[in-house]
């Protein structure tokens, strides 16, 4: 596989003509078992290798990637074009080699990249829906390995693997529908058949819901819903890109009660988790970061470029997938607090997930959506199925006081989350 | 190869071009280069597909060996599919008008520090704006000897207004995306829009929600058809039961007059010369005067499901093929813009679009407007802001009361099963009754 002798050329070849060149490599194979109709439809396997170059001279930061391993000249030229227009900010050097302030696992020895394994896999999640009277309807089992590298002119020259274990299924039953998934870099976290009838469950327990008429009502957000709007409007909001730019509601807010005091926002990239990592994207060691404290905002993430530009130093959370340039972004971001009270004792409305978080306005942190299997909920039990309903509101003003935090935590992508229970919020019913 | 029924390869080599400018600086401009080709075999039952870089398909034992890994994937598979013939043809593409290839970076890089400074007026806080060129050298090949290659050369921008005052914080946005040539010339009132829009927001009152009258513009009755009704009529989702269109072919299930069509060969930003699976694209007419009429298919949906026309299976690259939509559009009826603002006496004027959302099984969509003002006796009064409108696939088309006669398309991506690709979607200006409208105002 061409790898690190590429790198150490194109760092070669690059410093000639660039005060400091950095480059970023990650090559993974993986393979997809999809379900259609019910049985094992589709089965894929991808293998993909990308190289991303950055130059910097002068202050000014240029770019390019590729994956085509024969046109690295080409991709190296177009960083330095790229660098030419760029405009000129202040510049500290790429990282030096450092101790790192932790370690950090995000790979399996035990994933196998098989079709065949993510094949028992769908088996699993079937068996598991079969358990109420649905169809599936869709679904599928992913196992991935990759590697990923990042080396720089000043000694840096980091690699990790990781791997990935993902499922979900789509059910339905008449037009009540339920979609469930879960994802890790450990093989033995994902219980494929559990997935499989939760999803399955959502669908025939959705079935003949009421209507619920417009008004206000307590409701609860699973960790699903919570993190669809909340991943769309709070976390840009803490990126020091769109602090520094005026596109951050908490800009100009830290030391401010920003939140119910019970919720605390932190990215630990040391625990297991999908993002885990004890060097970011850019090659910078990195750290436990408190965002959020007991409702207080602390601070804000940094990359390499935000940082210097702003007299501020990374934090330590680039991101980059594939050949993108680097972004500000989190390893494993919790939102946490004490489960003083059990959402859900009082009659609300619960909310599994929701259709159109994307539309919510990330600046101002209004949205309003339409909800999927909610329920009515009491004394923790969801007790009757609602049929449709909207709900619209604004996610930084209803965390200012929130009804309390669940017990049922879990995994949604790169965020750890509970389910919130907020009081008097709007429900438009139709 | 006894156990491969058909196969395809597909390889896309390309280069993206981004430029990044934020509040007057140059984040980024430069150019990365891709070369990613899917293999796709059918076996006995079902498909095996393999995705690999940089790939030289006229290597013949290359893509042998590729062939022979992705029927052993395609062995695994239970799920017994046919492909059903179709038409075959390549269209030409559209000339270009100008060739984005022969405008260097730096001056690119100067028109959209123009456009991004247009949107920074008075009242505005941040402005950013984003160029996107694609260049896609696109190359097909099957086991029917059928062959094809062809470029696709995309161009466009988008640039964002942020308008800020006394801690309240308001958006415009504006895009315009081309695959006839260079898009960056001119287009300084698209950014000065931008900005009076975020602007104007920031006074702008909540809208009540609930269910009331509402007009819809045409870039936002554009979204409402491809959401409403483009993905329940994709033939994928029909043939897993995930749509709550399957089995309705031949029934009523809109106005009287309204037409929704899908139509891959309008040279709009959703334009393909042939689809992904080598199949003649056409217009597909998925509502005739209110009845469902066609379902969007690729070979495998036509055959396990009938009732529709192939030639819509797209493909981002480096991705398998799945049945998309590319222009979709309500025809144009007889009313005009007064005409439907004094039916509509008293509601709700919605423009723009910041995207929307279905899920087909339940039949549910929502989509949301950029801005609004509320309607009374006729006339548009106060401006509104963050308002969605949610809908039920089955009835919402009924409630289409009049149809304008000024459609307009706009450019946009739509995601689906992880893969974007790019469309268009128009309608005229709408009038729709009960309208649920998920506003949070008192």
């Amino acid at each position: 596989m061409i790898g690190d002798d590429l790198i150490a050329r194109i760092l070669r070849e690059g410093e000639r003509r660039a005060d400091e060149v950095e480059v970023f490599y990650a090559r993974g194979t993986s393979v997809s078992a999809e379900i259609k109709k019910g049985i094992l439809g589709t089965a894929e396997e991808s293998e993909a290798w990308s190289m991303a170059i950055r130059t910097v001279r002068d202050g000014r930061i240029g770019s390019s990637s590729t994956g085509d391993p024969d046109r690295w000249k080409e991709c190296l030229e177009a960083a330095l074009a790229s660098g030419r227009l760029a405009t000129p900010q202040q510049w500290g050097g790429f990282p030096k080699p450092a101790e790192m302030a932790g370690t950090a696992s995000s790979s399996d020895p035990d994933i196998v990249v098989a079709i065949e394994d993510a094949a028992g896999m769908v088996d699993a999640l079937l068996a598991g829906a079969a358990e109420h009277p649905v169809e599936v309807v869709g679904g599928s089992a992913d196992l991935a390995r990759s590697y990923i590298a990042v080396a720089n002119t000043n000694g840096v020259a980091y690699g990790m693997d990781r791997t990935v274990a993902a499922v979900s299924l789509e059910a339905i039953r008449e037009q009540s529908t339920g979609y469930e998934f879960d994802a890790s870099p450990f093989r033995a976290d994902i219980d494929a058949r559990s997935v499989g009838e939760e999803a399955a469950a959502l669908a025939a327990r959705s079935l003949g819901g009421s209507e619920v008429a417009t008004g206000r009502y307590d409701v609860v957000l699973s960790p699903v819903a919570a993190a669809s709007i909340l991943g769309q409007v709070i976390l840009p909001a803490l990126s020091g890109r769109n602090v520094k730019a005026g596109r951050s509601f908490l800009a100009d807010k830290v030391g401010e009660q920003v939140f119910d005091e019970t919720l605390s926002v932190y990215d630990d990239p040391f625990a297991p988790g999908l993002g885990s990592t004890a060097w970011d994207a850019e090659g910078t060691p990195t750290r436990r970061l408190v965002f959020v404290e007991q409702g207080v905002l602390r601070r804000f993430a940094y990359d390499l470029k935000t940082g210097y530009r702003y007299g501020e130093g990374s934090t330590g959370s680039a991101v980059r997938s594939g050949g993108d340039t680097p972004g500000i972004g989190f390893h494993n971001l919790f939102i946490d607090g004490p489960r003083v009270k059990e959402p859900g004792d009082e009659r609300a409305v619960w909310i599994h997930d929701v259709v159109g978080a994307h539309t919510a306005n990330p600046f101002s942190g209004d949205f309003s959506v339409e909800i999927s299997n909610p329920f009515w909920i009491e004394g923790g039990d969801l007790v009757e199925p609602i049929r449709t309903a909207m709900f619209a509101g604004n996610a930084f003003e209803m965390l200012r006081a929130i009804g309390g935090l669940g017990n049922d935590a879990r995994h949604v992508g790169r965020l750890t989350i509970p389910s919130i229970r907020l009081n008097n919020q709007q429900i438009i019913g139709k | 190869m006894a156990d491969v029924r058909y196969y395809d390869v597909r390889s896309v080599r390309g280069e993206v071009t981004q430029i990044d400018i934020d509040n007057g600086v140059v984040e980024s401009a430069g150019t990365s280069f891709f070369d990613k080709t899917v293999i796709r075999v059918l076996g006995p039952r079902g498909w095996g597909i393999l995705t690999r870089d940089h790939v030289d398909i006229d290597d013949r034992r290359e893509l042998d060996g590729l062939v022979a890994a992705a029927a052993r994937l395609a062995a695994v598979t239970k799920d017994a599919i046919s492909l059903a013939d179709a038409p075959r043809g390549v269209l030409a593409v559209p000339p270009l008008g100008e060739d984005p290839r022969d405008v260097d970076l730096e001056e690119k890089t100067r028109l959209l520090a123009g456009i991004e400074a247009a949107a920074r007026i008075e009242g505005v806080a941040n402005t950013r704006a984003r160029y996107t060129e694609g260049i896609d050298a696109v190359r097909f090949r099957d086991s029917s000897e059928n062959e094809y290659s062809f470029e696709a050369v995309r161009s466009g921008f988008s640039v964002l207004a942020i308008a800020s005052k006394n801690g309240v914080m308001q958006m415009g946005s504006e895009r315009d995306h081309i695959t006839t040539g260079f898009n960056l010339r001119d287009k300084q009132g698209l950014g000065r829009k931008a900005g009076e829009v975020a602007v104007s927001l920031l006074d702008a009152k909540l809208p009540k929600g609930g269910a009331q009258r509402a007009i819809l513009d045409p870039e936002l009755a554009g979204v409402f058809t491809h959401e409403a009704v483009g993905h329940a009529s994709e033939g994928d989702l029909v043939r897993e039961g995930a749509s709550v269109l399957g089995g309705k072919i031949g029934e009523e299930i809109g106005c009287r007059g309204l037409v929704i069509v899908d139509d891959p060969s309008l040279h709009e930003f959703g334009f393909i010369p042939v689809d992904a699976e080598g199949v003649a694209v056409q217009r597909t007419e998925i509502i005739r005067d209110g009845i469902l009429r066609s379902f969007l298919h690729n070979r495998e949906t036509l055959a396990a499901v009938g009732d529709g026309i192939p030639g819509h299976a797209r493909a981002e690259h480096g991705a398998p093929p799945i049945v998309r939509m590319s222009n979709t559009f309500i025809e144009n009826g007889d009313a005009s813009y007064d005409e439907l603002l004094a039916e509509c006496r008293d509601g709700i004027l919605l423009i723009g679009s910041r995207g929307g959302q279905v899920d087909p099984g339940r039949g549910i969509f929502q989509f949301n407007a950029e801005y609004g003002y509320i309607v009374r006796g006729g006339e548009t009064t106060d401006m509104v802001r963050d308002v969605s409108l949610s809908g039920e696939i089955l009835s919402t088309l009924h409630n289409i009361t009049l149809i304008g006669d000024d459609r307009r398309m706009s450019p946009g991506y739509c995601g689906k099963g992880g893969q974007s690709v790019p469309v268009s979607d128009g309608a005229p200006h709408l009038l729709l009754e009960g309208a649920v409208i998920g506003g949070r105002g008192e």
